[in-house]
């Protein structure tokens, strides 16, 4: 048997799924979640249809799925960071407080292994419900106006957020001894990553140079949070005056998402921010298009940089997991000091 | 098979192992004994490479546990004294899993799990969910379990802790056939009489640190050193013990049920001209054997004072 299917070969999967599918548990799971996303795009489309009903023409559609599109990859993604972070932060503390953890180690399973399969059943379960939710996004095509390019890229950029959540709750049930304060810090970062890095974007936001050739774009930090490429994505449009001042004092705060008219009906959607304090105000250049204009991932596409900055960290997590699940850590530096080869 | 030398474990302050050495050669069964916290669970962790060592080392089967645990894991199968089972797995899928995490093929692990549940008695249970099991059946699961990749070497913490007597008696069968399979087997236990009865060799921990280790037989001799008499004499103890006291091979006198109990040093021969003296004096006696020493005598005195 070679390395690869070695590490593939995993027999802590196909426990975990018979565990997790023979309780209720999961079908509930499951259909909470379709019957939450579906109540979303229902309400949506309600309110879609009462605006539509006296003037509707081919623009107005396809400007309605973006919408309809727009809220349902958000609230997806909103409802994994409340799902993922639940999958994964008992995975290894469960085992300790059932007391099969040592078993385990006591198996020629490497304590990697152990993560891989514990991160891989969570995993599955995830792309389970995004493979579920894929009818109700077809509801979108109706309308027109989303390409499925697009759908496809949103979906990447949710499950390799899921994935990273995933790979953090990993990290917090190997660090903490307890399922509990593993799940509080579970969320703690999944906070911190979808709204804290957002955060940190009006709160720290990136100094307008007036001479700049190129539009300013937010603090690379705030490209973490998964909503910043959605929002690109669904609106297939730049982000507009977030995480941005002017010569430094010009302060933004609050805004969300607002969506205007265009001459032809079409509505465009874009990030707004509300402005407090006094200070120059230039006119620099205007970001446009779906790429960065400017900074650390100039020219790359918002997607791109957040699929990049999350699998980095997803990355370091699973490092730091895989070295403090052994019970008899193997550190490179321990074993010269003790003198082996 | 396994050797242990100079072990020590220390958490903060406390001193859980104090230069533990042992050695257990190849088809032993080695009783691993003392009070709650002496160190046992502590010992068979280093060797299950689930625990470092601060200083020392240990070896199962020429494998080091610091530096070769996968070896170790090969070589030995471990039951812990806690242990949890999973939710929703039934007894045959539960060795199942062990078995796959040990890397055995599929085509034999189903009747590895086969035998191993015949072997602990469980082959009616095979298709029970393991959580609803008795806590005695699960111990012989879990004593399964550690069989499953076929290890030369089994360390089992307290296999026979919360089991009603019968369970104890299937459990020490168990062990025996285990025995007679080659397996070298270490057991901590606190349940002396059968330890005495089961084991080739023992050790006794107290605080941490090795108070005796040997062949069963020789700790008990080395511990319970001088010989003794249970003399029955009729309505004459205070006069007979009056006579024995002053003899220079008696070591102490007392008085147990009604019974004249009395340490001696020497052979048959010392025996006999007690014997003698008393029945010269006039004590009328009635019985007069000698005491074998058992483990618990060696355990009372390897653990309550410092050797």
């Amino acid at each position: 048997m070679n390395r690869i299917t070695i590490a593939l070969w995993n027999p802590i999967v196909s426990k975990e799924y018979r565990s997790r599918m023979r309780t209720w548990r999961s079908p509930l799971a499951m259909t909470v979640y379709i019957l939450l996303l579906g109540g979303v795009g229902w309400a949506i489309f309600s309110s879609t249809a009462a605006t539509a009903r006296n003037s509707f023409n081919g623009a107005q559609a396809a400007n309605y799925g973006q919408v309809l599109f727009l809220w349902l990859i958000l609230f997806q993604m909103v409802l994994l960071a409340f799902i993922t972070p639940a999958l994964t932060s008992g995975a290894v503390s469960s085992e300790r407080e059932r007391q099969t953890i040592d078993l385990l180690f006591v198996t020629k399973l490497p304590a990697f292994s152990i993560l891989w399969g514990k991160l891989l059943a969570s995993m599955s379960f995830v792309i389970l419900l995004l493979l579920l939710s894929v009818p109700i996004f077809s509801l979108v095509f109706l309308f027109g106006g989303i390409e499925l390019d697009q759908v496809l890229i949103a979906f990447l950029v949710t499950a390799v957020a899921a994935l990273t959540l995933g790979i953090i709750g990993l990290a917090c049930s190997t660090a903490f001894k307890r399922t509990l304060p593993a799940t509080v810090s579970a969320y703690g970062a999944a906070f911190v990553l979808l709204a804290g890095s957002l955060l940190f974007g009006l709160l720290f936001p990136t100094d307008i140079n007036p001479n700049a050739t190129r539009a300013p774009a937010p603090p690379a930090v705030t490209y973490l949070s998964p909503i910043l490429p959605l929002v690109v994505i669904g609106t297939n449009g730049p982000i507009n005056g977030y995480g941005i001042r002017n010569g430094g004092n010009y302060l933004t705060q609050g805004g969300g998402m607002a969506c205007s008219s265009g001459p032809n009906g079409v509505q465009s959607c874009y990030m707004t921010t509300v402005p407090i304090g006094k200070g120059f105000v230039g006119q620099p250049p205007q970001p446009s298009g779906t790429t960065i204009p400017s900074g650390l991932f100039s020219g790359w596409q918002y997607w791109q940089a957040t699929i990049t900055m999350q699998l980095a960290i997803a990355l370091v997590a699973l490092i730091l997991s895989a070295l403090l699940l052994p019970p008899i850590r193997q550190l490179p530096w321990r074993r010269r000091a003790r003198g082996v080869g | 098979m396994i050797t242990v030398e100079g072990l020590t474990k220390i958490y903060g302050n406390r001193t859980a192992l104090d230069n533990v050495s042992f050695e257990v050669p190849k088809g032993e069964i080695f009783g691993f004994v003392g009070p709650n916290g002496a160190g046992k669970t502590t010992t068979l962790r280093i060797l299950a490479a689930l625990l470092e060592p601060t200083s020392g080392r240990a070896l199962v089967d020429g494998a080091d546990v610091i530096e070769h645990p996968d070896l170790v894991h090969e070589r030995l199968g471990y039951m812990p004294d806690f242990f949890g089972v999973y939710d929703q797995l039934t007894a045959g899928e539960y060795l199942d899993f062990y078995a796959a995490c040990y890397r055995l093929p599929k085509a034999r692990r189903k009747k590895i799990a086969d035998d191993l549940l015949e072997l602990v008695g469980l082959s009616d249970r095979r298709d029970q969910a393991v959580d609803t099991l008795s806590r005695g059946l699960k111990q012989r699961l879990c004593l399964a379990r550690a069989l499953v990749h076929d290890p030369a070497v089994l360390l089992l913490d307290e296999p026979a802790s919360g089991l009603d007597p019968r369970a104890r008696v299937e459990m020490r069968e168990i062990l025996k056939e285990l025995q007679t399979m080659g397996k070298t087997i270490v057991i901590s236990s606190h349940i002396l009489p059968e330890l005495t009865e089961l084991c080739t060799m023992i050790g006794i921990i107290d605080q941490g640190r090795m108070r005796a280790t040997g062949p069963v037989h020789d700790v008990i001799r080395q511990l319970t050193a001088g010989r003794r008499l249970r003399i029955t004499v009729l309505g004459q103890k205070e006069e007979a013990a009056a006579v024995l006291k002053p003899l220079s091979a008696i070591h102490e006198v007392v008085m147990v049920n009604g019974t004249i109990e009395a340490q001696y040093d020497g052979d048959d021969a010392a025996a006999a001209g007690i014997l003698q003296t008393l029945i010269a004096a006039g004590i009328k006696v009635s019985g007069f054997s000698q005491l074998e020493g058992g483990l618990e005598d060696a355990f009372m005195k390897a653990t309550s004072e410092d050797i």
